[in-house]
């Protein structure tokens, strides 16, 4: 199925095969995925999606996200933006999400889409820089005085929560 | 041509209330005092209720939350709930702070005094604020369904990165926020992707979902809360213009026995902490790290770890931690 995906949005389906595909992506939960999907990537990415669904990535995915970091790295070039990153996320989520593949097999088995999303020049391999991690006690306790980390003006642990989750000792 | 502008600035902040009318009527850029629009954003969060769902985007990571809040008569009762990866949340109450991770069974209580609210500048970090990022206004996006006032801090030099909000037009309540680094790339960012503001937030919404932590969780109570100002005998040479110290004192931080000096400097907009500690045992990671928006870099000065951690370039931070020296 994912690459079948993949192959869709490289235009690369025609005929009973399209119809199947297009089908598939009717189903309640794929179509769901599809929807959060395009309104997480509009949100992001600035633009007025009118869409207010509220949605979570599915369970796990955020895993795959992580594997594949630049999928979500908006580009400066707002037309690259739109065409590779919409297609590259899409690809990554749709096949995730419709194929309901546990965390696990899309960290073991990158799908086809991915491949494609890299094809497409989406993952820049130079950008993601494989930085040490940054102290998360010390996250914590800096964030109590750091003005306008700016993010934090919204749930102020944010930061740390997401720091945190990757990074817990029991 | 700078300053007459910003005097525009000022005296269109001291009209707030007329302004405030007229964007009523229209959706006309609306000059403020960069400071003064901070505040709005900041005392929004604080004082409406509101819930709806994030996109948190830190470096690589993307994680998407549901958060829900509410000004219960002053208090703050707050709930933010991962919507995937574990079931982790995080319920606030004024500044008790839970963090619950029933995938490990753990449960972290923090006091939290909330402090990077965006207080009232000094006059001093207001003119930093203007001197060192040009401060743009833009109306007319929309995110998450709310029409949306942009706000853009350029920094005017390379040692800050920039910064870009979205704020609710009607609340003031920030609906999307990047920090964007030196080449322009967003490094952190969050968006809602749907808010209710001013809504009936039920209680349940912002209650644990573990009202009695379960017996076999491990309790941690961590370190944080109110550090004492005091002189903790050092000193940065080499401060970046535009940054001043807004504190120093010790804070106890969690599996570190010793208390650990916190100096912290801001240039109004971000903060650069800078931790001192004995030189622990086990093998310190030094140089850079980075996450996100947020980079850090820790050297050894004698028999001490020097770590710096904020919201600015590495080459600032690095800056701050090797100019760490004892005060003479």
């Amino acid at each position: 199925m994912n690459e079948n995906i993949s192959r869709l949005m490289d235009g690369e389906l025609e005929g009973p095969e399209l119809a199947s595909v297009l089908a598939a992506l009717k189903q309640p939960e794929a179509h769901r995925t599809w929807t959060c999907y395009h309104a997480i990537g509009d949100t992001l990415r600035g633009e007025a999606s009118g869409a207010t669904v509220p949605c979570g990535l599915p369970r796990g995915l955020a895993v795959r996200l992580a594997a594949e970091p630049t999928v979500l790295a908006p580009r400066r070039t707002p037309v690259e933006q739109t065409a590779v990153w919409g297609w590259a996320a899409a690809a990554t989520l749709a096949a995730a999400g419709i194929v309901g593949w546990t965390a696990f097999s899309l960290v073991d088995d990158a799908p086809a889409a991915i491949a494609k999303a890299r094809e497409a020049g989406s993952v820049r391999a130079a950008q993601v820089r494989p930085a040490a991690t940054v102290p998360s006690d010390y996250v914590l306790a800096h964030q109590e005085y750091s003005p306008g980390g700016a993010l934090q003006y919204v749930g102020p642990y944010m930061r740390a929560a997401a720091v945190q989750s990757g990074d817990v000792r029991p | 041509m700078r300053q007459p502008l910003l005097q525009r600035y000022r005296l269109a902040g001291r009209l707030a209330p007329a302004a405030l009318l007229l964007m009523a009527l229209a959706p006309v850029a609306r000059a403020e005092d960069p400071a003064q629009w901070l505040a709005r954003a900041a005392q929004a969060a604080r004082q409406l209720n509101y819930v709806g769902t994030i996109v948190y985007q830190i470096g690589a990571r993307v994680e998407t939350s549901r958060l829900a809040h509410l000004n219960d008569n002053g208090t703050e009762l707050e709930k933010l709930v991962s919507l995937d990866g574990p079931a982790r949340e995080v319920v606030r109450s004024g500044s008790d702070v839970r963090y619950y991770y029933p995938d490990v069974k753990l449960m972290k209580v923090e006091a939290r005094t909330f402090r990077n609210a965006f207080p009232s500048l000094s006059a001093e970090q207001q003119r930093s604020l203007a001197q060192f990022y040009d401060f743009r206004l833009v109306t007319g996006e929309r995110v998450g369904g709310h029409a949306a006032q942009v706000v853009s801090f350029e920094p005017r030099d390379g040692l800050r990165y920039g910064h870009r909000f979205w704020s609710d037009a009607a609340t003031g309540l920030l609906l999307k926020a990047r920090i964007l680094d030196e080449r322009g790339e967003v490094v952190e960012q969050f968006a809602f992707t749907d808010l209710t503001v001013n809504a009936k937030i039920d209680r349940a919404l912002v209650e644990p979902s573990w009202p009695v932590t379960p017996a076999d969780w491990q309790v941690r109570q961590g370190t944080g809360g109110e550090v004492k100002p005091q002189d903790t005998g050092w000193t940065v040479a080499r401060i970046p213009p535009g940054f001043a110290k807004i504190m120093e004192g010790f804070r106890k931080v969690y599996g570190k026995p010793d208390p650990v000096a916190h100096l912290v400097f801001s240039d109004g907009l971000v903060a650069i902490s800078v931790f001192v500690e004995p030189m622990p045992p086990a093998i310190a990671t030094m140089g850079p790290s980075q996450q996100g928006g947020l980079n850090g870099y820790s050297v050894k000065l004698d028999d001490h770890l020097v770590t710096a951690l904020g919201e600015a370039p590495g080459a600032t931070v690095r800056q701050i931690a090797t100019s760490v020296q004892p005060r003479r």
